[in-house]
């Protein structure tokens, strides 16, 4: 997926309801209430997040060229899909950010590390600079290595076929796959940089990097599925048990124990509006959420039956229709999955 | 103790080189020095082996966080274990472990902000230290072209650890720079050792032309002549990438490296270069710290540099292998314009002065909403504890033109009539003993030391994944 796949992916999915920077705090995983519960509305999960260095300025050339080549038109308030665009077809994508949320740099970096190891003893240099320098990647590698005995040659050579074999029955493409191994160093054969990859492949250099996030989620994705011997240690602490942000978490925890929102939030000294974006993402990740502490369940169906009418998610639309509902208690019950209501 | 003996056994050397016997003595009779060590001379030795006798900590000030990093790292590649790195970037989880068995680690690596904080100099007191080492000790100096205010800090907490021995490394420092290190560290009678700085293999070339378009053409000329390793100091980022590209267009390979780059990226521009798998380095004067590479045959300055001492350093980076090496520097009609506004850049406007004073030192967020800049921020609320208003104003105006002074300083290595490398060493207040035959472009270069060019081999990098995978793990 190129980058302006991304955008056009996203903006599609959001169907004119959003502004033009709303992919972009999404592709950044900015965990504001209403990114989060855009993601459970418009099923933006594989996106969430998967470049979360982007830089606003190269954003905002990616969608100025979008509209300079017919694929985006602005429409008074809102940002049209063009026929072109819409026609588009873009590639099926392995990404799955909300899953990984940029877990995948560690696994990256772990394997950066112990692939480049293997390389130096199995050529008998035994010193050399290590290509991670974050002091957390390098002791969790070194107490890895020790207990796969990596001296052994076999072990070394296990590795690799691990890794050709996982890598082959990933479904991404060949330049997918060779960006990964173009990030990886061995003795006497360094990691390529971002714009020397991207620059090889006539690619730019987001497209590159976002490649490279696509690659590795698939990669990942199979790894989980055969459980490879020794890659499936890598993937330790990798996945988040729980898919809420932490903040969320934390709110979680005290409402299950009985405290009510604004106990919540005295209590966490934060504002009331916060706790009610943690209910929200709540709401979208859990299918048996228990919304009749904040709205009834008449209010509940009326709100789903004017989001339905409309055929819209906004907020202030529905609030036109119904007045008596407040927009937090909108946003909860457009959060709510579908099935259970 | 035989610090022959001590010396093999800790680094596999057999002999020590210029000045680190000396210094090393000197620290062992506990005296306080002052030892200026041109780059690449060992510096670190200094302290790493005394580290091995003397009974507690050796605590390392380092203002320069990757120069930290790269210490730390090259520590742990001899498998010393006990060190540990205190900086903002610590981890609240490694704290706690950190504080409670400080006692215990033998390198002790601190950044001058942490120093200086309530808690950290607490704990520092409770411990026992040998010999505090003041890295880069030149950041001190208010004239110095690396000035850090947050060093001066130093100096504050001097007295809480009871004064304690101290040894001040850097590589470059003039009388005047030596002595407000003298001052600032409370030293009385320090032993100073100084080595020369003269490098006899490195030889001063300079250039002139007309216009920027004239000095590409040069610089395209010359890498098609001679080989590299060598560096490529651009004034800025833009111009770095411009100049690779430049190269990379003439089939050279090249990379360019500058501080916009990520992490991974810059390692992996270093490593290449390191491998022997790049010719030049386009960069900022952000690249070099920390690289050990002895084979560099040519630093060429792109644009003038912004001090003498910049410059020493930055040209000491070629011939570590003792080997001739070329320096050139090119100059274009103009180029005294961008100089003066890279120079006087970093310095806070009245406006950011007043902004500062204002919301006084702690207030960052001046920095976050952009109305003054990072390194005016620092220089501006380090002198506002100390200060008035109109002193703090005074104070800049004295950087202002002791900044004015080291450009004047620079435009003379190309306006000069006479031996460039006299020029170079008497800035630094030594005295040239002799001159080697391949002096400077004054006294006449002869080229044909450096005329060596190969034809690029036609790069074979590996075109399926897997293939590259064979070549990292031929296993
Ligand atoms: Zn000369």
């Amino acid at each position: 997926m190129l980058f302006t796949e991304l955008i056009l992916a996203i903006m599609k999915a959001v169907n004119r309801q959003r502004t033009i920077s709303s992919p972009y705090h999404l592709i950044k995983g900015k965990k504001s209430g209403q990114t989060i519960q855009d993601i459970g509305y418009f099923g933006l999960y594989p996106y969430f997040g998967v470049l979360p260095k982007l830089d606003k300025k190269a954003y905002d050339q990616a969608v100025q060229r979008l509209f300079s080549q017919g694929y985006l038109m602005a429409n008074e308030q809102v940002i049209d899909l063009s026929e072109k665009a819409l026609e588009l077809n873009i590639r099926a994508s392995s990404l799955n950010g909300w899953k990984y949320r940029g877990n995948e740099n560690i696994f990256l970096s772990r394997l950066s590390l112990i692939v480049q190891t293997f390389s130096h003893i199995s050529q008998q240099v035994k010193s050399f600079d290590p290509v991670v320098t974050d002091e957390e990647v390098q002791s969790w590698v070194k107490k890895y290595l020790s207990r796969i005995q990596f001296r052994d040659l076999a072990v070394a050579q296990a590795f690799k076929e691990e890794l050709l074999t996982t890598l082959t029955d990933t479904e991404i493409s060949e330049t997918h796959k060779m960006i990964l191994m173009e990030r990886l160093t061995g003795f006497g054969l360094s990691g390529l940089t971002w714009q020397q990859i991207a620059e090889s492949k006539n690619l730019s250099i987001l497209d590159a990097q976002l490649m490279a996030v696509e690659a590795l989620h698939g990669w990942m994705a199979a790894i989980e599925r055969s459980k490879p011997q020794l890659l499936i240690g890598l993937m330790e602490g990798i996945i988040q048990q729980s898919s809420l942000t932490e903040t969320a978490q934390r709110t979680e925890k005290l409402f299950d124990r009985g405290f009510s929102l604004e106990q919540i939030a005295s209590l966490r000294q934060l504002k009331s509006s916060t706790i009610e974006d943690h209910f929200v993402e709540l709401a979208m990740n859990d299918p048996y959420f228990n919304y009749t502490p904040f709205v009834n369940s008449d209010l509940y169906e009326a709100i789903i039956a004017e989001s339905k009418r409309q055929k819209t998610k906004r907020l202030r639309e529905i609030k036109e229709h119904l007045p008596e509902a407040s927009y937090f208690q909108i946003r909860l019950a457009l959060a709510i999955k579908e099935e259970q209501g | 103790m035989n610090l022959d003996e001590l010396l093999y056994s800790t680094y596999g050397f057999s002999s020590f080189r210029p000045g680190q016997r000396e210094i090393i003595e000197r620290v062992l009779a506990g005296e306080d020095v002052i030892a200026l060590l041109p780059t690449g001379m060992g510096k670190s030795i200094c302290y790493q082996l005394p580290a091995k006798v003397l009974p507690d900590s050796v605590l390392i000030v380092s203002p320069l966080l990757s120069l930290m990093q790269d210490q730390v790292a090259q520590l742990k590649k001899m498998g010393e274990k006990s060190v540990v790195a205190i900086n903002s970037f610590l981890k609240p989880e490694d704290k706690e472990k950190i504080w409670s068995k400080l006692h215990s680690y033998k390198f002790i690596f601190i950044s001058p902000e942490m120093l200086v904080q309530p808690f950290v100099k607490q704990k520092l007191q409770q411990i026992r230290i040998s010999l505090l080492v003041a890295d880069e000790a030149h950041c001190i100096s208010q004239w110095g072209f690396d000035f850090r205010p947050d060093y001066l800090r130093i100096s504050e907490i001097l007295p809480s650890l009871r004064f304690p021995q101290v040894l001040a490394l850097t590589a470059t420092a003039t009388d005047k720079v030596t002595e407000e290190i003298k001052e600032y560290l409370a030293l009385e009678e320090p032993y100073v050792y100084c080595h020369p700085m003269d490098r006899k293999n490195i030889v001063y070339d300079t250039k002139k032309f007309e216009d920027g378009r004239e000095k590409i053409g040069f610089l395209k000329d010359f890498v098609l002549k001679f080989n590299g390793p060598g560096i490529i100091y651009a004034g800025t980022r833009k111009k770095s990438q411009e100049l690779s590209l430049l190269l990379t267009e003439l089939g050279i390979s090249s990379a360019f490296y500058h501080g916009g780059m990520e992490h991974q990226d810059r390692v992996f521009v270093q490593q290449q270069f390191q491998n022997g798998e790049l010719q030049w380095i386009c960069s900022t004067n952000a690249f070099g710290m920390g690289v050990h590479i002895p084979n560099i045959r040519h630093v060429i300055h792109f644009q003038l540099p912004t001090s003498i001492e910049g410059y020493v350093q930055e040209v000491g980076r070629a011939g570590r292998d003792g080997k001739p090496a070329l320096a050139t520097l090119l100059y274009a009609q103009g180029d005294e314009g961008l100089l003066e506004s890279l120079v006087m850049d970093d310095l806070p406007t009245q406006h950011e002065i007043e902004e500062v004073f204002r919301h006084g030192a702690g207030a960052t967020h001046l920095i976050d909403q952009g109305i003054v800049r990072e390194t005016a921020f620092r220089v501006v609320s380090y002198w506002i504890t100390k200060l008035p208003l109109e002193g703090v104003v005074r104070q800049i105006e004295q950087l202002r033109i002791g900044k004015r002074h080291q450009a004047a300083k620079i435009k003379e290595l190309i306006s000069r009539q006479q031996c460039l490398r006299k020029y170079i060493v008497e800035s630094f207040d030594q005295q040239l003993s002799e001159k080697p035959k391949n002096c400077c472009i004054l006294d006449g270069i002869d080229y044909s030391n450096f005329e060596a060019f190969s034809q690029p081999q036609e790069k074979r990098l590996p075109l399926e994944w897997q293939d590259r995978l064979r070549v990292i793990l031929p296993i």
